[in-house]
């Protein structure tokens, strides 16, 4: 993990080793597969957002021809489970059953049917008969807390907040009573849809040897595999989760969704059960980003250096815990500005709203949000520069965030800063800033974000192990699970680097629990720093067999045998040494008297979680007249230590802008009042950005950016773009128009203005 | 309940199909089951995300939104019909080169798109190309590479 290059496969922009399949149309995704015997499943979604199920008749339905198996509640087991696809934690609350009598959200799942055909799914599911007792539900966190709320959870918690989670340093209330100023400040962020554009979707085929197979879209092979068997009381060697091409996740895939009750309907009918989600079943009745209520005060002193921060955060957990602690222990941790007090005090809160899971940055750009807007308004009130503001108080290499372990040991904000700016000040050169002429204001903002490699309680571990050919080609088995950012490629760059080898001869085998060892899986932006450590060590564990190999072919005593400069080095009797690159060596000791095979192998357990960062600048136009708000530019610079793969980075970066965007612009479950749910039912009522409403982006990566606990220095990219992009925005619409800007989407009051316009004619 | 069956006649990659269909199935339920051409993503069966764009006598549709029927007698190309054994089409080698491909689900349907754009106007201007992707939805990329390899195709096209 010292060396920082040159590189030869690391630092290269070579394009996904898939990019073939995906342009032809050959990439097979869960819903492409059809397997011998396979049959449909659907399941019956509560229409109530809470509801008593009173008695269900499914004798209508049984007789619809082609119907093999109808599910109640009573059918399956009713030992609850918390879905969250994460290692095993007491923090996660199991309060969800696969089918249930007393649903507690819109979607919710009732009863499931199997037949041979998707339209004798849907016949049978209209033919079931249910009756329901409609409950008071409550959507909102602040209606949840009151005390006539109904309580969703009695079992768990006595009122609605099912978690409180708290993190502290110093003593924040000397750390106000020692400020000059302190300024408060509430915010809000809706629920909002990840929006995968592959829906979710398995097959799950329970064979009458008591093996059970999944395919499915998913983040997390691993722990489904152990949910699964939790839930179906089978070994984890019985349960084999395959994950095939996964059109997107974004945390949407962190949690099962439907292969529970596609594993008890095919134990049922003993064929293998796909169940596809409808668009309008991904939007009610998957997971959301959780809403959120932000009360902030914050104290500065006179030179304008924070010296206490006090964060109380209640996020919309919607009706089951899920993830929702872990997200509340995940926002603790991403306070990147030098601070004596800091107190985080964070609510979960069960409602009947839909249930909230991972997305992409876990707590983090809710609570960004927030703290960005503050920076922006404290930096006003006291008459600094908004960059220099944040720069004054930014961390530097050495010094330690709240709430975790370990220091920073890289950082690169100023060249992030610099990069950005040199961008911006192009931009205005070539088109000014529009100041009240025709009406319109133009102004630029900025946020600053970091975020993680891995999960920030340390928890990422990963192993892998890499089969060496006799021409010298390598296989790499990893449990990984590329959901489309391009991991497996890196992952054989990282081999090829390692072993000095053509990247062409690296070949990657992924999630499939039964060919490869553990993986914490994708989320928590840990693929290349958690299983990327482990692909380097076990690439490392290949390169050690290998000298022991040749010192054994070549009768030297092992310790002599060295790898040096892309090459192992045999002493011989002459005094001299030989010397072999990875390919010669392998072609020495395949064969023969002495012939072995070698299996570099690794597991890695993370013990830190470094911090990747962002700055994010945006240049929005303002129609005072008309109240819209167009976005012209988005610039983001972001350090995530060395960028293995740079485009994948930039990428990554680009997708992150345009989520952000629509989580700054438009994006909002929206609730029909009178029907008590939720109406963002499909993509017209639920819009996501199109590539009309995307603004020009720019991207710069750090390049003096090396984290030394990372592979070749890498950090990690995945969640991180996200974080800062709705806060950039609206810190320049508050700017341009002189409001205060506290709740997203800013469609709630302003018009957003596409910055391409349809062609009129 | 028994529905009537109705042959069409569908002419897909310049390979000629007579088959029996629901009146109820869409072209995307023939291309996808029948046919067996799954390279046609379905992403939302409602015509809002454009996962299952496919050319149908020279204009990008949705396949979702139209059924078999209406489709009898009529030229389509899908995903499938655009490359050649090893031989990609300039689109599909763009979107390589340029990365614009990330989870992958969108992208028969934007090549589509684009072909069809490309097939029409040769040389597009910028926000000729935005407008003629505007309904495939995508969620991974912020469109940046999308719209690059487009511009790059229509280059290497323009320059045979």
């Amino acid at each position: 993990m010292e060396s920082k290059g040159p590189f030869k496969a690391v630092g290269k922009s070579i394009p996904r080793h898939e990019s073939f399949a995906k342009v032809t149309g050959q990439a097979r995704y869960t819903d492409d597969l059809d397997l011998p015997g396979m049959v449909y499943g659907s399941i019956l979604r509560s229409p109530y957002a809470h509801a008593r199920v009173l008695h269900i008749d499914p004798s209508e339905a049984e007789k619809v021809d082609g119907v093999l198996a109808i599910l109640l509640p009573e059918d399956v087991p009713q030992r609850p489970f918390n879905c969250a696809g994460n290692p095993p934690s007491p923090l996660l609350i199991k309060d969800e059953k696969v089918l249930t009598d007393h649903p507690l959200y819109e979607g919710d799942r009732i009863a499931a049917v199997a037949a041979l055909t998707p339209e004798a799914c849907q016949e049978a599911l209209d033919r079931l008969v249910v009756e329901f007792e409609p409950l008071p539900a409550v959507f909102e966190i602040e209606d949840a807390l009151k005390k006539e709320a109904p309580l969703l959870h009695p079992e768990i918690a006595q009122t609605n907040i099912f978690k409180k989670m708290e993190a502290r340093k110093g003593e924040v209330e000397k750390g106000f009573a020692e400020s000059e100023y302190v300024f408060e400040g509430e915010y809000h962020t809706p629920d909002v849809q990840h929006v995968a554009m592959e829906p979710a979707s398995c097959i799950c085929h329970y064979a009458s040897d008591g093996t059970l197979i999944v395919w499915s879209n998913t983040q997390t092979p691993f722990q489904d595999r152990r949910l699964l068997a939790e839930l179906l009381d089978l070994p984890e060697s019985r349960v084999r989760v395959i994950k095939p091409a996964t059109g997107g996740g974004f945390g949407a895939r962190q949690q099962l969704h439907n292969q529970h009750v596609g594993a008890l309907l095919s134990k049922r009918v003993r064929r293998p059960v796909k169940i596809i989600n409808t668009r309008e079943e991904e939007m009610v009745a998957t997971t959301v980003r959780h809403g959120s209520f932000c009360h902030l005060k914050v104290g500065v002193d006179k030179e304008g250096r924070l010296k206490a921060f006090h964060a109380k955060v209640y996020l919309n957990g919607g009706a089951y815990c899920t993830h929702s602690p872990i997200v509340l222990a995940a926002q603790t941790r991403k306070f990147q500005y030098r601070i004596p007090h800091y107190l985080y005090e964070g609510y979960a809160v069960y409602t009947n709203g839909p249930v909230a899971g991972a997305m992409r940055g876990y707590g983090n750009p809710q609570l960004t949000f927030a703290r960005e807007r503050m920076m922006d308004k404290i930096a006003k009130e006291l008459g600094f520069d908004p960059l220099q503001f944040r720069m004054r108080n930014h961390l530097e290499v050495g010094e330690t965030i709240p709430a975790h372990t370990f220091p920073l040991r890289s950082c690169a904000i100023k060249e992030c800063v610099e990069g950005g700016e040199e961008i911006r000040k192009r931009i205005e050169d070539r088109e000014g800033t529009r100041k009240g002429k025709e009406g319109i204001t133009e102004a630029w903002g900025i946020a600053f974000a970091c975020h993680t490699s891995g999960p920030s309680n340390n928890d990422g571990m990963s192993s892998c192990l890499i089969l060496v050919n006799d021409d010298g080609s390598v296989n790499l088995a990893i449990g990984s699970a590329d959901i489309g950012q391009g991991c497996e490629t890196t992952f054989s760059q990282l081999v090829a680097e390692e072993l000095g080898i053509d990247l062409k001869a690296v070949a990657v085998t992924a999630a499939d629990t039964l060919h490869v060892p553990y993986d914490l899986g994708t989320f928590a932006s840990g693929q290349i720093y958690v299983g990327g450590n482990a692909v380097q060590q076990a690439a490392q564990d290949v390169k050690e067999k290998v000298k022991v190999a040749l010192a054994d072919q070549f009768s030297v005593d092992r310790g002599e045998v060295r790898y040096e400069n892309g090459h192992f080095k045999i002493p011989t009797k002459e005094g001299s040494a030989m010397l072999l690159p990875f390919r010669e060596a392998i072609a020495k000791i395949s064969f023969g008297r002495k012939g072995a095979t070698i299996i570099g192998r690794s597991s890695f357990k993370a013990e830190e979680s470094p911090l990747p960062f962002a700055v994010c600048w945006a240049k929005v136009a303002v129609d005072h007249s008309s109240k819209t708000v167009e976005v012209r530019h988005i610039i983001e610079a972001v350090d995530v230590g060395t960028a293995i793969n740079p485009e994948i980075v930039r990428g990554q970066v680009e997708g992150g802008i345009g989520m952000g965007l629509g989580f700054a612009m438009m994006e909002q479950i929206e609730f029909d009042r009178r029907a008590e749910k939720p109406s963002s039912s499909d993509l017209l009522h639920y819009r996501i950005p199109t590539v009309l409403d995307m603004p020009e982006i720019h991207v710069y990566i750090a390049k003096g950016s090396y984290e030394p606990t990372g592979p070749f220095g890498a950090k990690s990219v995945g969640e991180l773009p996200v974080v800062p992009v709705a806060a950039a925005i609206a810190n320049a619409v508050a700017k341009a128009t002189g409001e205060e800007i506290d709740s997203l989407p800013l469609s709630k009051n302003f018009v957003f203005k596409r910055l391409w316009q349809s062609q009129e004619s | 309940m028994k529905t009537q069956e109705t042959l069409i006649e569908l002419r897909v990659n310049q390979v000629s199909y007579r088959i029996t269909v629901r009146p109820s199935a869409t072209l995307l339920d023939v291309l996808r089951q029948d046919l067996g051409l799954k390279g046609t993503k379905r992403g939302c069966d409602q015509g809002h995300c454009g996962a299952c764009t496919v050319i149908l006598d020279g204009k990008s549709v949705n396949a979702c939104l139209l059924l078999a029927v209406e489709a009898h007698g009529k030229k389509i190309t899908t995903i499938e019909g655009l490359s050649s054994g090893d031989k990609l089409h300039p689109l599909q080698e763009a979107f390589v080169e340029e990365g614009a491909i990330q989870c992958g689900f969108c992208t028969p349907g934007m090549i589509l798109s684009a072909k069809a754009l490309l097939d029409e106007i040769r040389e597009p201007s910028e926000e000729e190309i935005r407008e003629a992707l505007s309904g495939n939805l995508c969620r991974c990329t912020g469109y940046v590479k999308i719209v690059k390899a487009v511009q790059r195709a229509a280059q290497a096209m323009g320059s045979h």
